[in-house]
């Protein structure tokens, strides 16, 4: 009670100092935020790619068509356990530049997994697809199916045409759900129309996939299979688990590093804030802090009064900080939904670590001004004026 | 028995690499348990430094010639710590300053209360010993007033409440009525004196004001760093028993 009494004798200083902390604070609650999103996707892809090896062609990372007579060649491999042929696309042909990750079409074989697929799929209306499907239908992700505001039996357009929606799935928070499934015949004609004439000309819609995901044995070494693959099918190209870890593990380094370099920056700015606002205060109170001493405060527990306060700073300022970043973030999220358009993710440790942070920012800030007042001569401070 | 025994103290305050200021030029005092004493003397004589080096807040120089010496209550304060000093200063003494001397964001009761937890006393007890403390000065209904809302006597009567809440052997008070009008000057003053006759506390005054050395047992008198005087006030002789 004291201590805020002591801070709200100077009201404009505090709040001022209140405020730049609180935008330290406020980026470093959005950037991590933002960081925690794109861990938490980077940690679905690594569990993605943790039991398959995803083969695609060699010469332009997934974007030319591989045979679909390749999946009967790796088929036939030691230790491949099943084989599935998948075509991925855009969704639209010209996806609109931003921020939001464009919708994708999937064309896939049903079961092909042969239940090696880890990664589970819940309906929410409808049904999944089954070999017997063909033609235009579709089985849309949760993102997808809002987007469109769809349920099973509506349909929505792909490419310009019209497919049956027979099922929609619920959220994973991840690729699903920005995906529609389609069977792989149908996904065939489209990807074949989509390639460069020169390119599709001397190929039949029937004969074209975009990867293959093959499932190794149980045990087996993916290194090994994976040289096999590329031993056996010409011009492909495999990622395992580990390869899309050290692809991916190095940009999101470099990402990490940028967010803890804008964090630290405003952090900084703010602690010197801090630093400046206590100098003054002690400045101003010199007098005080003399009688203080002359009736017997020790050295020490002006110190620790002093940075009590500056800690009280550190505290508003991060609590401030972080009410604003959450807003931020769940009001950037609600408006991004509808797009699919999830960038943040603020989670409790991320919270707890912001206040803690500017907490223990302010204490050490107040340190010094704090040892500089408890060094003071008691008479010459009670001269003061 | 002495209270107080200061031998050969002196100080220099160093103002510049050139310029220094030679405070205290060896003095020597002793000053019983229970006196009341003012110490008097033109601005410059050293009376304040005196006072300080008394209250512990300034160490006497170690300087050549006889060893300076300085025992309060049996111990030699020449060998302590500022740790110790402090906590000295919290336990067995009490200060006075000139006015403007309360922590302006604290009610009276907190600022007298703040000096008894500084000598340890836990917080109840140090704001029951502070509204104690506050009524013996007659500010009771004043407890919960900041320094601001309270006029230049009460603000002085705080403090002298905040002095006795430990209930020290030792009250030193700079210029304790500096800064009062006669009428609230007599008031404090009455009000030290009692508190030195019921309780047989050991006063030091620092002061240029004749009233209150009138008002006390002993008046040493200081100039340019030495005591040129030290006499019993006649009035007041039979206080002592």
């Amino acid at each position: 009670m004291r201590l805020l009494r002591e801070l709200s004798r100077r009201k404009l200083r505090t709040t001022l100092t209140v405020i730049g902390i609180t935008i330290g604070i406020w980026a470093l609650v959005v950037f991590s935020s933002m960081a925690n999103q794109i861990n938490g996707l980077v940690g679905m892809g690594t569990e993605f790619y943790a039991d398959k090896i995803v083969v695609t062609d060699g010469e332009a990372f997934g974007s030319s068509p591989m045979r679909l007579a390749a999946a009967d060649t790796i088929a036939a491999l030691d230790d491949v356990a099943a084989v599935e042929p998948k075509i991925e696309f855009l969704w639209e042909s010209d996806p609109p530049v931003g921020f939001a990750t464009p919708h994708l079409v999937a064309g896939i074989v049903p079961g092909a997994d042969a239940g090696h697929e880890t990664f589970d799929l819940e309906i929410a209306t409808g049904r999944t697809l089954t070999t017997e499907d063909e033609g235009n239908v579709v089985v849309l992700g949760a993102t997808v199916a809002r987007k469109h505001g769809v349920v099973a039996g509506d349909s929505v357009e792909i490419r310009g045409e019209t497919f049956e929606v027979v099922g929609t799935l619920q959220p994973t928070l991840t690729s699903p759900d920005i995906t529609g499934l389609i069977p792989l015949a149908t996904a065939q004609v489209i990807y074949l129309d989509d390639l460069p004439p020169l390119v599709a000309e001397s190929l039949e819609a029937g004969e074209v996939v975009s990867q293959i995901v093959v499932y190794p044995a149980e045990g087996a070494d993916f290194t090994a299979v994976a040289s096999a693959i590329e031993a056996s099918v010409e011009n492909s190209a495999t990622m395992t688990g580990a390869e899309f870890n050290e692809s991916v593990g190095a940009t999101t380094g470099i990402f990490t590093a940028v967010i803890i370099g804008v964090a630290t920056v405003s952090l900084f700015v703010g602690g010197l804030s801090v630093i400046n606002t206590m100098a003054m205060s002690v400045a101003e109170r010199t007098r005080e802090i003399g009688i203080k001493r002359a009736i017997g405060g020790s050295r020490g527990r002006i110190i620790r009064e002093l940075v009590a306060e500056a800690a009280i700073i550190g505290l508003i300022g991060g609590l401030v900080g972080l009410a604003l970043g959450a807003t931020v973030v769940v009001v950037a999220n609600e408006l991004g939904r509808a797009s699919g358009n999830v960038l943040f993710d603020l989670t409790p440790a991320t919270a707890a670590f912001a206040v803690g942070f500017s907490t223990i920012l302010g204490m050490l800030a107040g340190i010094i001004p704090a040892w500089t007042a408890a060094r003071l001569d008691p008479v010459s401070a009670l001269r003061y004026e | 028995m002495s209270l107080i025994q200061g031998t050969n103290l002196r100080k220099t305050y160093r103002l510049s690499r050139r310029t220094s200021v030679e405070a205290l030029r060896g003095v020597d005092i002793d000053i019983a348990a229970g006196e009341m004493v003012a110490i008097m003397g033109p601005s410059g004589s050293g009376k304040s430094t005196l006072m300080h080096i008394l209250g512990l807040l300034h160490a006497p120089d170690r300087s050549d010639g006889p060893m300076p010496g300085l025992r309060i209550d049996g111990t030699d304060a020449g060998t302590l710590s500022d740790r110790e000093r402090t906590q000295i200063r919290a336990r067995s003494m009490g200060f006075v300053f000139q006015s403007f001397n309360l922590v302006p964001t604290l009610t009276a009761a907190e600022n007298v209360a703040l000096a008894a937890e500084y000598a340890g006393i836990a917080r109840g007890t140090a704001r029951t010993a502070a509204r104690e403390a506050l009524d013996s000065v007659g500010l009771a209904d004043r407890a919960g007033h900041r320094p601001m809302e309270l006029s230049g006597g009460e603000q002085q009567r705080v403090a002298i409440a905040r002095a006795l809440v430990t209930d020290p052997k030792l009250i030193l008070g700079d210029e304790p009525t500096g800064n009062l009008d006669s009428t609230r000057s007599a008031e404090v003053l009455d009000m030290l004196r009692r508190f030195n006759r019921e309780r047989g506390q050991t006063f030091i005054l620092v002061t240029h004001d004749p009233e209150v050395g009138a008002a006390c047992d002993r008046i040493v008198r200081m100039r340019d760093g030495l005591v040129v005087a030290d006499e019993r006030v006649a009035a007041v002789v039979e206080v002592a028993a």
